[in-house]
């Protein structure tokens, strides 16, 4: 059966496109609102080779990845934290689960108001965003250590450093990478938004500009060229997530 | 509200106007909550107007994103071949940031409440119809054969087993979709809109009235946790056996 | 006693192949047996044999790919919810109803009006001794006691034939006993025809009149056992002699069997 939804997967994906592409160009589709996969292609290859297009999306991985590598350790820290110290952790985590039911966005404005619109400001906006479902998923995964082989190994001694590397580690490692693929995703939609509501450089920007002027082929190649790459970075990082899932078992095997 | 609850948010509030007045923090970056109460004893009505058009937005996109999102899970759950296929693609398509699809959304269908709604709609879609999907995937097959035992249609056997069943995953999913509904409508509004509170929010940014500012937000956190309590009632209404369930363990 | 009795269940050279995947599986092969109305008949057999998918095709709850089943003469294309009950290993109560509720829960499907329901729940839950549970929910109970239910609720549509499977498989051995105890109780007041699915010879050769003895996949019926014990049975029936003369005829069948395909099917005698 395997197969047969790879199949029927692909075969779907392929019609889309190709119901796409016809109905262009038999006119069904009006190709100044929705241009045609060929024409979206074309533009996209134009636009990779576009040197100021480039500009803006390295600015954007920047400030992506920086957000991410700054805030996810300090979410680390804290989720492990708040996970071990139980009274930490009861007084924080309402805050915490709180902040992620409230839309973070919608401080966005105040962010902008606070602190402009340079670069640092974006990034915080994207930290903030990476922090706190990392650090959630950092204090799930302390949960998952399991408090007897801990007890047992300081019976026989085992230090501090031993205890985490052996037992936290890998007990906490999948929840935590899933924070993780969490945490890029989030980081990702924080600075685009920041980007497309209050900047001068990046993807965001470049595609309120396009939208607003109606250049559907530039807009609509780049938003097809960033979901693709989202997904592709979220399918990596889910195998990465059932890689370590299995290092796991193999670690509390032995 | 016990007294010493009352007696820190009274101190809370104090610090915070103090803050302000005494200019330790910028007009720009903090208003007080005196600022905030100006600028809703001036303002109310245009708040509440805006109001009124957001939380249409929210209803309306709610509710597509809830049939739609419902139905297709439902579909997913019971057709194991529709669900194998669908689900891993509904999966990895929810990673998308949909925001970066929003100046699409403008262009084919305009800046009024059209593109908010469904902008927002397909924003809630996603959570629900995964959860739902496998909320009902995720159930003892007995269940089902159960109510076919005792005689019921199709229909009966998904509307009075399966989805009562599965209603714990499915509220969990609604939990996270209200909330993705509520801050798209918001954003929406932000980034490009004539009314709503995020338009408010947006234009008293652009005066730099802080207080104004402040408020809107007020103003919108009010609608996401409003969603977010009723949610808990659906929860309650809905769910109460399994919390019990669990507690007896 | 029942030889008499007319057939009310029987099949004919049931097959049934299921074929997704790669290799087809053979589940069930030339079943062919027949129960007479108003007996007590159990169906032993180690796990995977394919008991449960029998019983299935019995309920009309699956197709089979050869051979028939008929009940009162007729063939089973489809659920006959007013001829026949089933009953799950695990209660399948609906957890968001009440007991009453879920007793109430076939008649309500079929349209029967509330206050006939509700006398007839009643009826039920007192048969199984459970008058005073109908407020509570299935969670309050224990597992003996949503089995209780759960057989308060097929009883309710007052079918001819009660369908089990391994009932009691998930309830400790004491409770195991005194429910088979109740079972009988019920049956004798009740006068259905049950047929029941188990892995314990015990508590098959406890129960009922007849035994069927079903080999390891694909499943087929080796033995056909007549209990041939006294009733109303009591629990001390097992240390008699007559028991374990017929406990060991079906041993042998079985370790025949296990002998044939090299394995050990049934664990748990």
């Amino acid at each position: 059966m395997k197969a047969k939804v790879l199949f029927a997967q692909l075969s779907f994906v392929a019609v889309v496109i190709g119901a796409w592409e016809y109905g262009d160009r038999i006119g069904a589709i009006d190709p100044k609102l929705l241009p045609p996969p060929s024409e979206v292609a074309a533009t996209l290859w134009a636009l990779l080779q576009n040197s100021s297009f480039l500009a803006n999306a390295s600015d954007t991985l920047v400030r992506v990845i920086a957000s991410f590598l700054i805030g996810a350790p300090i979410a680390i820290a804290i989720g492990f934290v708040m996970g071990e110290n139980i009274s930490i952790g009861r007084s924080l985590s309402p805050i915490f689960n709180l902040v992620l039911a409230v839309p973070q966005s919608i401080f966005l404005p105040v962010f902008v108001l606070i602190f402009g619109l340079g670069f640092t400001e974006k990034l915080i906006f994207g930290i903030t965003h990476v922090v706190f479902v990392v650090a959630v998923n950092a204090m799930a995964a302390v949960r998952e250590v399991p408090h007897g082989q801990v007890v047992l190994a300081r019976s026989f001694g085992a230090g501090k450093f031993r205890i985490y590397r052996s037992i936290y580690l890998p007990a906490m490692a999948p929840q935590v990478v899933t924070g993780l693929r969490l945490g890029v995703i989030f980081a990702i939609i924080g600075i685009l938004l920041a980007e497309m509501y209050a900047s001068r450089t990046g993807l965001g920007v470049l595609l309120l500009r396009w939208g607003e002027s109606y250049d559907v082929n530039k807009l609509m190649a780049a938003t097809v060229l960033i979901s693709a790459a989202t997904i592709l970075i979220n399918e990596i990082m889910r195998i990465w997530e059932v890689r370590i899932g299995r290092w796991r078992q193999a670690v509390e095997e032995q | 509200m016990s007294l010493r609850r009352l007696l820190i948010i009274l101190v809370v509030l104090g610090t915070w106007e103090a803050v302000r007045r005494l200019n330790l923090v910028g007009p720009l970056l903090l208003a007080s909550p005196s600022e905030i109460v100006g600028a809703f004893v001036k303002s109310w009505p245009d708040y509440f107007l805006a109001l009124r058009f957001t939380v249409a937005e929210i209803a309306s996109a709610l509710a597509l994103a809830l049939i739609i999102g419902i139905g297709t899970g439902i579909v997913a759950g019971m057709v194991p071949f529709f669900g194998a296929t669908a689900g891993p693609l509904l999966s990895s398509l929810f990673a998308v940031p949909l925001i970066t699809w929003y100046p699409l959304f403008m262009v084919w269908f305009g800046l009024g409440t059209m593109s908010k709604i469904v902008y927002a709609a397909v924003a809630g879609f996603f959570p629900i119809a995964i959860n739902t999907m496998n909320g009902i995937r995720g159930l003892d097959r007995r269940y089902l054969l159960f109510g076919q035992a005792i005689g019921c249609s199709r229909r009966q056997v998904v509307f009075r087993i399966l989805l009562p069943m599965a209603m714990p995953s499915i509220v969990s999913g609604l939990r996270i979709g209200t909330g993705l509904v509520v801050i798209g409508v918001i954003v929406a509004e932000m980034l490009a809109s004539f009314g709503g509170i995020g338009y408010l929010i947006s234009y008293y940014r652009s005066i730099y009235a802080t207080g104004h500012v402040y408020l809107g937000i007020l103003f919108a956190l009010a609608c996401a946790l409003a969603a977010n309590w009723g949610l808990s009632l659906i929860e309650h209404r809905f769910t109460h056996w399994r919390e019990l369930q669990i507690g007896e363990r | 006693m029942t030889s008499t009795m007319p057939i009310v269940i029987e099949t004919r050279g049931l097959r049934k192949v299921f074929s997704a995947g790669r290799a087809p599986i053979t589940a069930l092969l030339d079943i062919s047996f027949a129960v007479r109305e108003g007996s007590f008949v159990s169906l032993v057999g180690p796990s995977g044999c394919g008991k449960s998918t029998l019983l299935q095709m019995l309920a009309g709850l699956m197709p089979s790919t050869a051979g028939e089943v008929l009940i009162d003469g007729l063939p089973v294309r489809k659920p006959a919810p007013d001829k026949i009950s089933v009953m799950f290993q695990d209660a399948t109560l609906l957890p968001w109803k009440r007991v009453a509720e879920n007793v109430e829960f076939p008649l309500e499907v079929r349209g029967t009006d509330a206050a006939e329901r509700r006398e007839r729940a009643a009826a039920m839950l007192s048969l199984v001794g459970l008058t005073d549970f109908g407020a509570r929910y299935p969670h309050e109970l224990s597992g003996g006691m949503r089995q209780r239910v759960a057989i308060a609720r097929a009883l309710a549509p007052d079918p001819r034939i009660l369908l089990m499977d391994e009932p009691f498989g998930a309830l400790d051995e004491q409770t195991r006993i005194k429910m088979g105890h109740e079972l009988l109780d019920i049956w004798s007041k009740t006068k259905k025809t049950i047929f029941l699915i188990t892995h314990s010879l015990t508590e098959a050769l406890f129960l009922s009149d007849v035994v069927l003895v079903m080999s390891h996949r694909p499943g087929q019926i080796v033995g056909v056992i007549e209990a041939g014990l006294p009733r109303p049975r009591t629990y001390d029936i097992i240390g008699s002699a007559e028991f374990g003369a017929a406990r060991n005829r079906i041993w042998k069948l079985i370790s025949q069997d296990d002998d044939q395909s090299g394995d050990n099917g049934m664990a748990s005698l």
